[in-house]
Order: C-alpha cells, then sequence, then structure tokens
C-alpha cells in the first residue's frame, strides 16, 4: 500500500489467502467462524423479537455483513487496542468479543445489560474492553476517534483505534475534519468504511460522483484501499496492514469494505429502493458460507461439524434469551444515575 | 454550603493581582505542570497565543504537542476532546468565540454529555471546552453570542461562567478535575478585568454559589459580567438607602439554589440579571426556581429578570450597548423594584 | 408442526396492521420468505412473509380487518397436517371501541339558564349574555371553565379568582395575614394598584394591638421584617448600660471592630446524632443527667479542633498560640447577660462525662454560683439559640480565642435525596466565624466540613 489511493477493489491472491489462514490457525479460524455463526443467530433472534412486540424501540440488523466485522475486529487486538462504530454496531460488539448474555439483557433494556438498560440496540458499549460504543449519530464516532488517537499518541502506547461508519457517514462534515485532523498528526486510526451500497434508501451510486469512497484518501496524503467486505481474509488483511502502519507512526488509514445489507435498513424499512433479484445476487455470496468452504477446503472443518456448530450456538442464544427474560428491569428510583460522575 | 464573603476577597487584595486573562493562564499552566494528561486543543492557541491572548506563552513552555494547533474544525476539536477524555486524557479545548460552538453542537449534546449516562454510567468524559462570550467588542452578530442556556439545557454537561479573576482561576482548575464535560463560558470584556489571585491551586468547588454582597432590601442573582456591574450599581443605589444583595452562581448547571432561596426569603424581592438575550434565557430558570421554592411565600414584588433585548446584537456602538444591561439599567430596574413599580 | 403467521410490528409505535389484500389462498404453497399478503401501518404499506416452507392454511383475517400485533393471522401446515383447534373459528376484526364526546348543549329557548354562581358573576363582570355561552357541567349547566374557555377563544385576558379572595395580595401579605389570622378585605394596600404588600398586614396588626383589639390567635406576626416603624405613643424605657451588662457591650464593640470576621454556615443533617444521643439516654436514664444536645456539640467540636488546632488558638498582637488543650466554652444567656462556663479539655472526656459537667455547670451558672475556675482558658465558644426557633445567626468572637460557632435549632426539612425525591431530615444550620488574622479561609471551611462529618457518622461509640 504506498501513499496514493487505489482505484478497483484490492484483490486477494489465492497464495496469500492460504498463507494467512495458515496463520491463524484451525483453532482460531473455527473460533471465527462460530461467531459468525453467533452474529447471524443473534441478529435473526433480534429480529424475531421485535417482530413478537418483545423488544422496545428499533433496531438496525447486519445481516450479510459479517465478514467485514470479524475481518476488522480479529485484525487488531480487541480489548486492547480501541473500537467505535455506529447504529447497525450488533456484529462489531460481538466480533469484538463481547459477552452473549450482556448484550442481549442490553437489548431488551434490563439492568444487567452492559449499559443498565439505558443505552439499547443503537449504543451498546463494553467500555471495560476499551468498546466505546456503538453510536446513534451517523459519523459520531468519528471525530472521538481522532480523540482517542491523540490519547492513544500522548500516552505513547502501541494501542490503535479502529472507527467503522458506513457509506452515509463518509459524506458528513465531521468525517472530512477528522480524517483532516487524523493525517495531519499522524493518528493511529483506522478509519473503516463499511459500504453496505445504500444509507438508508440512498444508494451510494446516487450519492457519491466517484467510484469508490477510498477514493478520498488522496485528498487527506493517507493511503485508501477498497476491499471485497464479504471474503473474511481480504478484510481481516487489510486492515491488519493498517493497524501495523499505525502501531509503526506512519499514521492513518482509509479502508472500504464492500459488502451488502440482507434486510432493510431497520424494522420500518419498505426497501422500495432495491429490487428482490439484488437481494437474492447479493444473498448468494453469503459471507459465513463462504469462510465455511474455506475452512473446509483447508481441511481445518468436516462439513458435518457445521451442524455442531449452528447447534452450539442456537444453544447460547436461547441461554442469553433466558438470562435476559429473567434479568430485571431497571429500579425507576435510579433513573438519575449516571448523568454526572461524582 | 459555604460562601465566602466580599471582605475575604477584599483583604486579600493587596497581595497578588493578575487580569482575568493571566489567571486563567496560571491555571492551565499549573494544571498541565501538575498532570501529564492536561493537554489543550483549539484554533490558533500556539505561537499566535489564543485569539484573547489566554493561551499566550504556554506552547515555549509545553511544546505544540500538548498545545496543539487544530485546523478550523470545531466539530472534531470537541469530538477529540471527547475521544481524548474517554480515554485517559483531561482535554481542555478552545472554542475561538463562543458563537461557533453552533458547530460543535453534535459532538457535544449528543457524544461528549451522553456517553456516561447511555453506557449506563461505566464511561466518564472529563473535559473542558474554553468560550469567551459577550457583547461590546464591535464584533457584530456572529462574533458576540451569549449562548450559555443551549447548553445549560443539556443534562451531562456542566456550565461555568466566572465572573472575576479569582474565580476564573479555581473554577478552572475545579473543572479540568470535576470529571465531566464542563462547558467553561468566558467574557471577552472581563479578560483584562483584575483581582486578587493567589499563587496555589486552589479550587472553587462547582455548583457553589457565592454572595458576593449582602444587602438586605432585593436579591440580584447575575452572571458574569453582570456581577460587576451590580456591584457597581450596588454602590450608587447604596447612596439612595437601597442595599442589594448580589449572588454570583458561579455554575450554571447544575445550579446551587439554596443561597439565592434564603436571599429571598430575606429579602422578599428577586431579579435575575444576565447579558444572554431574554427569552428563553438563564433568567427563566432561576426564577422559576424561586417562585416554585418556598421563598414564595414571601415574596413582596413579582420575580423580574433584566437581561438581553431579543435582537442579534447589532454593529453600531451605541446599539450595541443598548442591546444588553448596563449599570444604569441595573440602577433603574432595582429602584423600580424597591420602590413598590411592579 | 403448524407455524403460525402472525402480524408483525414493523414500527416503533405501531399497535395494530390492516389487511390490505391477500396474495395467495388457503392450500397454496409457499416458500420461506415469499410474501402472503399486504398489510398498511400508519399510511405505510408493507408485506408480511411466510416464516417457513409449507402449505397456507387457516386465514382468520380478510382484507379491510385491523389486527393487533402479534395476533395470528394464518398457518403453515406442513404435508398432511392439519390445524390446530383455535383456527376453526373465523374471528371478525375487533369492533371500535372509541367513546364519543357528546357536544356541550346550549340551555335556552325559554328555559331558565342553568350556571354556577362563579359563572354568573363572570357573565356580568365581562358584559355577556350566559345565552351566548355552551355549558359543559350537568344539564348543560354553565361553568366557570366555560366562561373561562369562552374568554379566552375571544381572546380576552380571562378573569382568575385569586386565591384569597377579590383582593390583590403579595405572598408575603397572604402569609402574614394566614400566620396572624387577619382578614385581608380588612386592609388597605400601599403597593402599586392598592396591592396589599406585607408591611401593610403588619402596620394592620400594629394598629388593632394598639386599639386592643388583636383578634384571638394572631400575634404571631413578625415583627422584625419591617424596617422602622416606630411604636405610636407612650415614651421608650430607659435601661442604664452598667454592670456586666456595660462589660459585655464594650467587649462586643471591641471585638466587632478589631477583628476582621468572616463567617461560614454549613447545613447538617443531625439524624444520627439525635438517635445517638437518645440511645445513650435510654441507655443510661437512671443513674445519670440526660445528655443534652450542647454536650453532643461540645463534643463534636472538641474532635473537630483537635484535627484544625488552628481554630483551637489565641491571636496576640503579633503571633498565634495553638493552645495545648480544647477548652470550649458555652454561651449561657442570662438575666443580666451573657456568661461563658468552660468544659476543659472535652477532647479528653467521653461525651457522658462532658454532660454531667454542663449539666452542672448551667445550674451553678443560673444559681449565680460559678467559680473563677469555671469560665477561664476558654479556647472556642459555642453559643446556641436553637431554643428560640433561630435557624441561623452571627456571633461574634471572644477575644483572644479566634473563632465561635453559632448554632440554630434543629427543624425537619425537606431536602433532596439523590434520586430527586424530597426526604425529611433533621437539618441543623452552624455558622462559624473566624478571625481572618488567624484563620484563613480554606481551614475555616476544612473545619466546618470535618464537623459536619463527625456529626453525621455519630454512633453509639460516642459513649
Amino acid at each position: 500500500m504506498g501513499n496514493k489511493s487505489t482505484n478497483g477493489i484490492q484483490k486477494l491472491s489465492k497464495k496469500r489467502s492460504i498463507k494467512l489462514l495458515k496463520s491463524i490457525g484451525s483453532e482460531e479460524s473455527l473460533k471465527i467462524l462460530e461467531r459468525m455463526y453467533t452474529i447471524r443467530a443473534f441478529e435473526e433472534k433480534a429480529e424475531q423479537l421485535y417482530s413478537l412486540g418483545k423488544t422496545h424501540g428499533t433496531m438496525h440488523l447486519s445481516i450479510g455483513q459479517e465478514a467485514t466485522s470479524l475481518g476488522a475486529c480479529k485484525a487488531v487486538r480487541s480489548g486492547y487496542d480501541y473500537l467505535l462504530n455506529h447504529h447497525r454496531g450488533h456484529g462489531h460488539c460481538l466480533a469484538w468479543g463481547a459477552e452473549l448474555n450482556l448484550m442481549m439483557a442490553e437489548f431488551m433494556g434490563k439492568e444487567t445489560g452492559y449499559c443498565r438498560g439505558r443505552g439499547g440496540s443503537m449504543h451498546i458499549a463494553d467500555v471495560e474492553r476499551n468498546n466505546l460504543g456503538a453510536n446513534g449519530i451517523v459519523a459520531g464516532g468519528i471525530p472521538m476517534s481522532v480523540g482517542v488517537g491523540l490519547s492513544i499518541q500522548m500516552r505513547a502506547t502501541d494501542q490503535v483505534c479502529l472507527v467503522i461508519f458506513g457509506d452515509g457517514a463518509a459524506n458528513t462534515g465531521p468525517f472530512h475534519e477528522a480524517l483532516n485532523m487524523a493525517s495531519i498528526w499522524n493518528l493511529p486510526v483506522i478509519f473503516l468504511c463499511e459500504n453496505n451500497q445504500y444509507a438508508m434508501s440512498m444508494a451510494v451510486k446516487r450519492a457519491f460522483n466517484i467510484d469508490f469512497i477510498s477514493q478520498r484518501s488522496s485528498s487527506y496524503g493517507i493511503p485508501g484501499v477498497t476491499v471485497d467486505g464479504n471474503d473474511f481474509l481480504a478484510v481481516y488483511d487489510v486492515v491488519s496492514k493498517a493497524a501495523k502502519r499505525a502501531r509503526q507512526g506512519k499514521g492513518p488509514t482509509l479502508v472500504e469494505s464492500l459488502t451488502y445489507r440482507w434486510l432493510g435498513h431497520s424494522k420500518s424499512d419498505r426497501q422500495l429502493y432495491r429490487t428482490r433479484e439484488e437481494v437474492k445476487e447479493w444473498r448468494a455470496r453469503d459471507p459465513i458460507v463462504r469462510f465455511a468452504n474455506r475452512l473446509i477446503r483447508a481441511a481445518f472443518l468436516a462439513e458435518e461439524d457445521l451442524e455442531t456448530i449452528k447447534s452450539r450456538v442456537d444453544q447460547s442464544i436461547q441461554d442469553a434469551l433466558a438470562f435476559a427474560e429473567s434479568s430485571p428491569e431497571p429500579d425507576v428510583g435510579t433513573i438519575m444515575e449516571g448523568v454526572y460522575a461524582d | 454550603m459555604l460562601t465566602e464573603t466580599q471582605t475575604e476577597r477584599e483583604d486579600a487584595q493587596t497581595i497578588r493581582e493578575l487580569t482575568y486573562a493571566e489567571a486563567l493562564r496560571e491555571a492551565l499552566q499549573q494544571a498541565m505542570q501538575a498532570d501529564e494528561t492536561v493537554f489543550l486543543l483549539g484554533e490558533d492557541i500556539g505561537v499566535y497565543g489564543g485569539a484573547f491572548g489566554v493561551t499566550a506563552g504556554l506552547v515555549d513552555e509545553f511544546g505544540p504537542e500538548r498545545v496543539r494547533d487544530t485546523p478550523i474544525s470545531e466539530a472534531a476539536i470537541a469530538g477529540a476532546c471527547a475521544g481524548a477524555a474517554l480515554t485517559g486524557m483531561h482535554p481542555v479545548g478552545e472554542i475561538q468565540f463562543m458563537d461557533f460552538v453552533t458547530l460543535s453542537m453534535e459532538q457535544l449534546a449528543l457524544q461528549a454529555a451522553k456517553v456516561r449516562f447511555m453506557f449506563g454510567g461505566k464511561a466518564s468524559v472529563p473535559m473542558v471546552l474554553r468560550m469567551p462570550a459577550g457583547s461590546g467588542t464591535g464584533a457584530a452578530a456572529q462574533h458576540s453570542e451569549s449562548l450559555e442556556n443551549l447548553l445549560v439545557h443539556i443534562p451531562g454537561l456542566k456550565v461555568v461562567m466566572p465572573s472575576n479573576a479569582y474565580d476564573a482561576k479555581g473554577l478552572l482548575l475545579s473543572s479540568i478535575y470535576d470529571g465531566n464535560p464542563v462547558m467553561f463560558v468566558e467574557h471577552k470584556l472581563l479578560y483584562k478585568t483584575k483581582s486578587h489571585v493567589p499563587e496555589d491551586m486552589y479550587q472553587i468547588p462547582l455548583s457553589q454559589a457565592n454572595v458576593v454582597r449582602v444587602g438586605r432590601d432585593l436579591t440580584v442573582v447575575a452572571t458574569s459580567i453582570m456581577v460587576s456591574r451590580a456591584e457597581e450599581a450596588a454602590k450608587q443605589l447604596s447612596g439612595e438607602g437601597i442595599e442589594l444583595e448580589i449572588i454570583d452562581p458561579r455554575t450554571l448547571n447544575p445550579l446551587d439554589d439554596t443561597a439565592i432561596i434564603n436571599s429571598v426569603i430575606k429579602t422578599g424581592r428577586a431579579i435575575v440579571i444576565h447579558e444572554a438575550v431574554t427569552t428563553g434565557g438563564y433568567g427563566g430558570e432561576v426564577v422559576a426556581r424561586i417562585v416554585g421554592s418556598r421563598a414564595f411565600d414571601y415574596l413582596e414584588a413579582p420575580v423580574r429578570r433584566l437581561a438581553g433585548l431579543d435582537i442579534p446584537i447589532p454593529y453600531n456602538r451605541e446599539l450595541e450597548r443598548h442591546a444588553v444591561p448596563q449599570v444604569e439599567n441595573i440602577i433603574q430596574e432595582a429602584r423600580n423594584l424597591v420602590r413598590g413599580a411592579y | 408442526m403448524a407455524v403460525e403467521v402472525i402480524m408483525p410490528r414493523f414500527g416503533m409505535t405501531q399497535e395494530e396492521g390492516t389487511i390490505v389484500n391477500w396474495l395467495l389462498e388457503d392450500g397454496d404453497y409457499v416458500e420461506r420468505g415469499d410474501p402472503l399478503c399486504e398489510v398498511t401501518t400508519d399510511k405505510v404499506n408493507m408485506e408480511v412473509e411466510a416464516p417457513g416452507d409449507g402449505i397456507l392454511a387457516g386465514i382468520r383475517y380478510t382484507a379491510g380487518d385491523t389486527v393487533p400485533v402479534t395476533e395470528v393471522i394464518a398457518y403453515i401446515l406442513a404435508e398432511g397436517e392439519s390445524l390446530p383447534e383455535e383456527a376453526s373459528k373465523r374471528i371478525s376484526a375487533p369492533s371500535d371501541s372509541r367513546v364519543i364526546v357528546p357536544p356541550p348543549e346550549f340551555p335556552g329557548d325559554g328555559k331558565r339558564i342553568k350556571a354556577t354562581p362563579v359563572a354568573r358573576r363572570m357573565a356580568t363582570i365581562e358584559g355577556l349574555q350566559l345565552t351566548d355561552i355552551p355549558g359543559s357541567g350537568k344539564d348543560g349547566t354553565i361553568t366557570r371553565q366555560d366562561l373561562e374557555a369562552f374568554l379566552s377563544r375571544e381572546g380576552k385576558e380571562v378573569w382568575l379568582q385569586p386565591a384569597g379572595g377579590d383582593v390583590r395580595a403579595t405572598p408575603a401579605a397572604r402569609r402574614l395575614a394566614r400566620e396572624g389570622n387577619i382578614d385581608l378585605g380588612q386592609i388597605k394596600g400601599s403597593g402599586p394598584g392598592g396591592r396589599i404588600q406585607g408591611w401593610d398586614v403588619q402596620d394592620a396588626v400594629q394598629q388593632l394591638a394598639n386599639q386592643g383589639e388583636l383578634p384571638s390567635r394572631s400575634a404571631q406576626v413578625e415583627t422584625e421584617r419591617v424596617a422602622g416603624i416606630p411604636p405610636q405613643g407612650s415614651p421608650p424605657v430607659v435601661l442604664k448600660l452598667e454592670g456586666i451588662r456595660r462589660t459585655i457591650a464594650e467587649r462586643m464593640q471591641a471585638s466587632w471592630q478589631t477583628i476582621p470576621h468572616i463567617t461560614f454556615s454549613v447545613d447538617i443533617d443531625m439524624g444520627r446524632a439525635i438517635s445517638m444521643r437518645e440511645n445513650i439516654n435510654a441507655r443510661f436514664s437512671d443513674e445519670l443527667s440526660p445528655v443534652s444536645m450542647t454536650a453532643v456539640m461540645v463534643k463534636a467540636c472538641a474532635a473537630a479542633l483537635r484535627q484544625h488546632p488552628r481554630l483551637n488558638s489565641y491571636f496576640r498582637a503579633d503571633e498565634i498560640l495553638l493552645m495545648p488543650e480544647v477548652n470550649i466554652g458555652m454561651a449561657v444567656a442570662l438575666e443580666e447577660g451573657l456568661i461563658v462556663p468552660v468544659v476543659h479539655q472535652a477532647d479528653l472526656k467521653p461525651l457522658i462525662q462532658i454532660a454531667q459537667e454542663i449539666s452542672d455547670l448551667s445550674q451553678r451558672a443560673r444559681r449565680g454560683e460559678l467559680n473563677p475556675q469555671d469560665v477561664v482558658d476558654g479556647t472556642f465558644t459555642l453559643s446556641n439559640l436553637g431554643m428560640f426557633a433561630v435557624d441561623h445567626f452571627t456571633a461574634i468572637i471572644n477575644p483572644p480565642q479566634v473563632a465561635i460557632l453559632a448554632t440554630g435549632r434543629i427543624a425537619k426539612r425537606f431536602i433532596p435525596d439523590e434520586a430527586g425525591n424530597p426526604v425529611l431530615r433533621s437539618m441543623m444550620t452552624v455558622t462559624l466565624s473566624v478571625d481572618h488574622r488567624a484563620v484563613d479561609g480554606a481551614e475555616a471551611a476544612r473545619f466546618l466540613s470535618t464537623l459536619k462529618d463527625i456529626l453525621e457518622t455519630a454512633g453509639d461509640q460516642w459513649g
């Protein structure tokens, strides 16, 4: 990756993908695959709960985007490095290693949830493990990532900050301010744009006059690269390289991950802006199936094992649901807590 | 609840005098000397020394990384402060004119103010954002705003307005260590005013009002530059047999209203004086607290406010003067109230 | 097992959906995800998708039906499966159960118009015809609310009946009238527009007192709020300044003029101190005189002074002497003036012993039997006016001491707890005066903070 932006999608060579897979190893790869299934199952369960009227508010599901979440979060050191992500954040949170029980409880607004029921779907955070939160404001986390980068630099640690945002965020003012600031100070930030082709109903083709969002990196003199976001290894490769750059003090990178959102933007999305055929086409490129096939080809996994993994995942979701449903609601008497630090 | 009386400050005035700007600078300098995590962020604060000279010389002592010039990016400045505060630092940002805080509003109102609450009290944002407010310099409508009540209206933010050099230093040091996002609103016309400022790192607690002057006829609650104007008015009125009691809240939110309520119980009359526009201004908040408290049963006259006209600040010098309360307006209003015009 | 097709929830506030039309029929084969019917919610049309593969059966609602969310609308059956029992009942759409508010009746047509007395009065004052006003009360009675609604629709200022009758009076005046059992209607107001002010009520009380006509149960009206109303009639009574009174006057003046006093107040929650005292008195009631609140205060101050020796000092011309013993004087009010007996080494004595000493000193003071050693060597003074319903006051320092603590009464006040709910606490305001030449603000504040802590965490270990 030089210091100029690339046009076109950076392809991952077969040779390199085999090398990467080998370096990750079979044990870790299976964990990653299981996490992908977990994300998928969690999102499907979330949708079901919503339709049954058991959850409150709205949700933004990331079914179909699992490879980007895992590829990025596994390429940095979750729990040591920092994460800021966006409203479609269940996947990122889980990929960062969040506990299912606490996520489900938060999702259902219970006291035992990550945010004591005060945050909900759009604001889930696991502050102890440096997950600084999903964010209800498009591009809301991007200026804060500059502050995190500054903090890392001034404390002189080798941490990096991974900030994930969508295609819509790339057109906001704060995106520009933040990338510029990160570039002038060489901050250790990885700006990951999860381009799922639509900002709610606004197609990327209509909202941008350029072909690839990563081209914008040249405005800030930083490297930019676009990858196939449904290929776990491709995302993992690119984000690892960006993290290494950051740790070496060489500054930020803009990574664009091309993926697709299987369901509507949120639950009230009629999806008039895209065709069923388009959705079907992308579903055929299921990132989980792709990665599972890879692992089978690499002999890390046999096809029969998939059922075992899936049923284990389903059980963990059931357990999480049971935990959440039996958890207490927050006590109204504590409603004023948490506004100010004492 | 403690109240300092005027005599304390007057007694010590012969010892050492600093201007409001120098007092602020000393607070910043001493905080940065004592604590490596304190750093400054803002436009033209380095070699230029800040638009009003507050940070002059600090870059020589602490270097350009801890006294960091930024591009014109108010959203990123506010967001960077929030992100750095979230991850172990104590940033003190500067917004060059309070008017421009409007460009930072999303990051302040939706991120810095809310992160702690949304994350169930598990995170904190110990940042300060300093900003000069107020009119009287002929800078006209877009550089003369007093917008503190917009910030008061956001739970999670604290709003502080020092009225003199002594308070400025003590309040700034408290703000830096308060553990919450503090909006520190200075006044342009106060920067050159002087008072006694001790050399040590004293702190004036936030949410503690100051009884600036004791009197029996009328309770005056005044903020920022209106405190000294009220003191001036009080001297003249004393000759007419009218004794004002002047209370400076110092922290607008969370407000320490005990002193105010007790004072109104004593005097039976109250007026709130501030520079910001009357409608929707801070005066409404204070008046509501007074009439909603047990002080109601001791009122001898309507509780009033004296504040800016509901107009943008005009350029013409005389019009600019007329737009906000001056000493003669305060004298007239006080006379009216005490002599039973209302 | 039959799979239920439910009316799903699409939006945050959606409670029900209305079926627009069915795209398939009973008996059609469907795959998971196939659209089954169109529904409309809040002006938006959405599709309900099949939750599984199978045969669509048991459709329970038709086009036009409004169904609550999560209600079952159809089933998907496997080959050869039959419908569950509940499905066989076809349900009609839930009825619209909104209550219709009857329109207001217009009384008229020769019938006597029904209106409340207040409404009639308002109409008369405003010059309105009752026939023009719709009544919403029983049988079309016109009420005050109807008048107000009519007037506000007309854009007129609504005539609101003041709480105390037809009078205009300030809140302070109303309170004083209430407390003094005075009829506001009898008082002439000197405020703007004839408004009755607090001093008008006080004047009236004074007048009645002079005429010997104070109504029963009054005379609790505060007089100190009024600035300088001289009593009328008789000459003043003369008290010559001599003896102890003269000494006190001279010392007070000297103290006030030479010592730069600064004062600090703090509110203390006395709940624990009160219960601690009650416990001790319950335990030892038979053997000894009861422990008074004064004793508790003396003990607490002594402990606080140990931690803040600066306030336990003497100020001489050019030196400050930090005194080795903590000797606390208590101001006692006698007929002829103030006397201050001292509890010596109060920090070293247990509470019960202090209580006995105080009891003894007070009794002897009232009988005029104090010895010289009872009143010397005090290093700090405590002055209490709580028994006179005083909330807080400032006391004058007793030189060469550098501090004095004035305590007010303990009263139940509502204070907000952490959630902002008002809770009743026994609060006491203490006011500390210190000599600013010897003690600076921060040190005084720290002493008060320590004292507050000591009292608020009082426990049985004090005994």
